[in-house]
């Protein structure tokens, strides 16, 4: 068998940048006397050390798992392509950072899937290790189980091919008991495809090699029959009160700085706003908070056992939560007291009030960033951002009045109905802000900036615009184009810039089992690290779409009926299809939806709590 | 600020921590300090910080027994105690080994002592490759400066301790003085790098470690 591999690389850790990614060693990292586990699990994160370390699901699972006295979980990362080159040249198998031991030799190798342009990562990473990349070449062999979860797991056909479970939805509880069933089938010496379709009795797992998909000549999905005794919709798993559920209280401590260097204490899942393009605000349904005295103590304990200076409340909406003013009141007081520095990633305009500015602003004062996603109230409300222009403007003279000079406002280009006057209108509504600026009298010193960022709408499945059509890139050059003539100030600073990589992303994330060929393929030409701009290839890509006789433009360019079977159609995220089509003829009425804590809208995610979310 | 009190910790820095940079090594020590719950002072304005300073940085890869910080506490604490809490919450490869009041100032630092361990498996003779790239009249040498590369002459500043050759002939060991600190610092890499310029075979750096810290007359920092 295969020793510690991170022996075997320590003379050549000098020669690629950052070696402490490699080496493991933290403060908090945890290890275990491997003679005594039952079950050991490989957390892969199918991106480099300093984007995976960032991550707070693999902080909340890895710590959950360990909980467990006979579990073992580890963590992998992707090497660098420095250290790739190395490990390749010198044999060096992919590894885990606590014990040093081959991946291959895990009972679970488990992918998270945080985005899609890290899929060729993961067929990288399985190559590394040396499993063999298609499911259905790992023979009757149990371990190892390569299996995925995590938001992109809500469609996971374009990745079907290559493992032999999904876990959809929250992983606090199915994990283990996915964890537990292995432990009981493993000592009866059961077999891989035995041990998958008990498995997919679990709630919450979905075994691909149960389903076999058929479909129409014009390439849509006609059918996905049911192999065997598998359930025909799998449902994702939601945890039922966050109070209860598991948090750590103790994280590994990376050396090197990631991209995120703080401690996160998570305040609520789900999102009231429904806005129409946000696939994470329907995935993450329904909403459930936790409460101010648990968010305290949780951060207070990571804040002690860590010893770290930055604390973020993080969620998808912060300061949707009910208690919010009386969460910052709370910790407020212990973070200036403990020089912690507390910070707020998720604000919304319109609830931006004067006294939540103020209590973040006794702590830090960084730039001031919105997203207002469109530049017209008609295109907002087609998204349904439900943000006024009144109250973009009243926040910026909140923040200005508070000492802020610089803005950071957010666009996306390319959504359904835009037309070139929503477009125009972005740069109207970035130079209105700069107008309030100088119209202050007692405006603050310093150089007023205004930047404008825009990034291209892609659809994505569970969301009411799934049916939709992504923009060409010849459609968002030329839209750029009309943005870039209407800035008129200096202090307006626009970051335009249009890839492949959105098409490909697009492609990915309501792409069907015939795309898994082609990741294959796009792979073995050499595609990896493609949401590194440096590495993204897109002549490689679309050879691999030529090779297999498909097109980009019928995965991401192409409008969905209504009534077509979707290649996520047998997986359930509780949102029904009938409330996405409802709010997707509402967008094209321009019609909002108000968030759900003023009015339900019925979408069905409240069916897992047995009662109304509110 | 009158009852702040300046503490100097001697400390190792070993094993998977000489991957550690300076600047990463900054940001672990003050969450150390952080856990420890020692009193730290905190710098007094715009962004406050935990007030740390390293007299003399090290270099990625290369291990240490002598290194040295200086930071500040609102109270004064026992040099016992705060040695055995920051050893608690150190992770491996990191050993307080003294604690005190700080003597010499990081100005006066003017040499820094290394023990090298060098093998070649390609060069029959190390020792005596060794003892010939000595005997050169000049050991030039490319240091990296803010402007790029500059050209200099190591051999006035190179000071041989000691020279050592395994029983097996493999490993050449070396104990060497460097100027180190504000006015000249030089990289003990520089030595395996152009021994292997000389050489023309590849040499490799088994184990580097710095050992002491001088000031002016070679009297130890501390």
């Amino acid at each position: 068998m295969p020793g510690n591999q991170i022996s075997k690389l320590e003379k050549f850790l000098l020669d690629v940048q950052k070696p402490s990614r490699y080496t493991g060693g933290e403060v908090g990292e945890i290890i275990k006397d491997k003679s005594r586990i039952d079950v050991r699990f490989a957390f892969c994160f199918p991106d480099i050390y300093d984007v995976g370390m960032s991550h707070l699901g693999m902080k909340i699972l890895y710590a959950l798992t360990n909980q467990r006295e006979n579990y073992w979980c580890e963590r992998v990362f992707a090497p660098w392509t420095d250290m790739e080159e190395i490990m390749r040249r010198e044999h060096i198998l992919l590894y885990a950072l606590e014990s040093g031991d081959p991946v291959k030799d895990f009972d679970f190798v488990g992918f998270t899937l945080q985005y899609e342009m890290s899929y060729t990562n993961i067929l990288n990473m399985l190559d590394l290790a040396d499993i063999p990349i298609r499911q259905k070449d790992r023979g009757e062999q149990l371990a190892p189980l390569v299996i995925a979860g995590g938001p992109c797991a809500c469609n996971p056909e374009p990745l079907a091919d290559f493992f032999d479970l999904f876990i959809l939805g929250e992983g606090e509880e199915v994990n283990l008991e996915l964890m537990d069933l292995y432990k009981t089938m493993k000592d009866a010496g059961a077999t891989r495809s035995e041990f998958l379709r008990q498995a997919s009795q679990i709630e919450g797992i979905y075994v691909p090699s149960l389903y076999e998909v058929s479909y129409h000549v014009d390439g849509t999905v006609k059918e996905i029959r049911v192999l065997g005794n598998a359930p025909a919709t799998v449902q994702k798993r939601v945890i039922q009160d966050l109070d209860t559920c598991y948090y750590p209280d103790q994280i590994v401590i990376p050396f090197l700085e990631p991209i995120h260097d703080r401690i996160s204490v998570e305040v609520l899942r789900g999102c009231i706003r429904g806005c129409r393009f946000c696939q994470a605000g329907f995935l993450y349904r329904p909403f459930r908070e936790k409460s101010a005295e648990t968010i305290c103590q949780q951060g207070m304990a990571l804040c002690e056992n860590t010893g770290y200076d930055e604390l973020s409340l993080s969620s998808l909406s912060t300061s949707d939560h009910s208690q919010i003013e009386q969460i910052l009141d709370q910790l407020l007081n212990y973070t200036e007291e403990s020089h912690v520095n507390l910070s707020l990633p998720s604000l919304r305009i319109d609830n931006f009030s004067e006294s939540v500015l103020e209590k973040i602003t006794r702590v830090r004062k960084s730039g001031l960033t919105f997203a207002p996603e469109a530049g017209t109230q008609r295109l907002r409300d087609v998204i349904n951002k439900n943000v006024t222009e009144e109250e973009v403007l009243r926040t910026c003279q909140i923040a200005f009045n508070g000492g802020y000079t610089t803005v950071k406002l957010y666009f996306m280009m390319g959504l359904p109905t835009e037309t070139d006057e929503d477009i125009i209108g972005i740069a109207e509504l970035a130079q209105k802000i700069v107008n309030l600026f100088y119209d202050m009298p007692d405006r603050a010193r310093g150089k007023l900036q205004v930047s404008i960022s825009t990034a291209t709408f892609v659809p994505k499945p569970f969301t009411p615009f799934e049916f939709e059509p992504q923009a060409s890139k010849e459609e968002i050059l030329r839209k750029q184009k009309i943005l870039k003539k209407a800035i008129q100030s200096k202090k307006i600073k626009p970051s335009l810039h249009v890839s492949d990589v959105s098409q490909m992303e697009a492609v990915l994330a309501r792409g069907d089992r015939r795309i898994c060929n082609v990741l294959y393929d796009a792979w073995k030409s050499g595609c990896r690290m493609d949401s590194w701009e440096e590495f993204f290839n897109a002549s490689r890509w679309y050879a691999a779409f030529e090779k297999n006789h498909l097109r980009p433009e019928f995965y991401a360019n192409r409008t969905r009926n209504y009534d077509e079977v979707m290649p996520w159609s047998h997986l359930d995220y509780l949102i029904s299809r009938k409330f996405l089509i409802c709010e997707n003829q509402k967008a094209h009425q321009g019609i909002a939806t108000p968030p759900c804590r003023e009015k339900c809208s019925g979408c069905g995610a409240n069916s897992c709590l047995g009662r109304a979310c509110f | 600020m009158s009852d702040l009190k300046n503490y100097r910790i001697l400390f190792e820095k070993k094993q998977n921590m000489k991957y550690i940079s300076h600047l990463d090594l900054n940001r672990c020590m003050t969450r150390c300090i952080r856990r420890s719950g020692l009193p730290a002072w905190y710098t007094e304005g715009f962004h406050p910080h935990l007030y740390l300073m390293f007299p003399l940085a090290l270099s990625l890869g290369v291990e240490s027994i002598c290194e040295i910080m200086d930071f500040r506490l609102t109270e004064e604490i026992p040099a016992s105690e705060i040695l055995e809490k920051l050893n608690a919450v150190f992770p491996d490869g990191l050993l307080a080994l003294w604690v005190g009041s700080p003597i010499h100032q990081a100005q006066e630092i003017t040499h820094a002592e290394y023990l090298l361990y060098l093998t070649a498996p390609e060069i029959p003779d190390l020792f005596a490759c060794w003892e010939a790239f000595l005997l050169q009249p000049e050991i030039l040498i490319q240091k990296r400066t803010k402007k790029g590369f500059r050209e200099m002459d190591l051999k006035p500043f190179l000071d041989v301790r000691e020279a050592k050759i395994s029983s097996d002939s493999q490993i050449l060991s070396l104990a060497i003085r460097l100027p180190a600190g504000t006015e000249q610092n030089l990289n003990i890499n520089l030595i395996p790098e152009s021994f292997q310029n000389y050489a023309g075979k590849p040499i490799f750096t088994r184990y580097a470690c710095r050992t002491k810290i001088f000031c002016e007359n070679f009297q130890e920092f501390f």
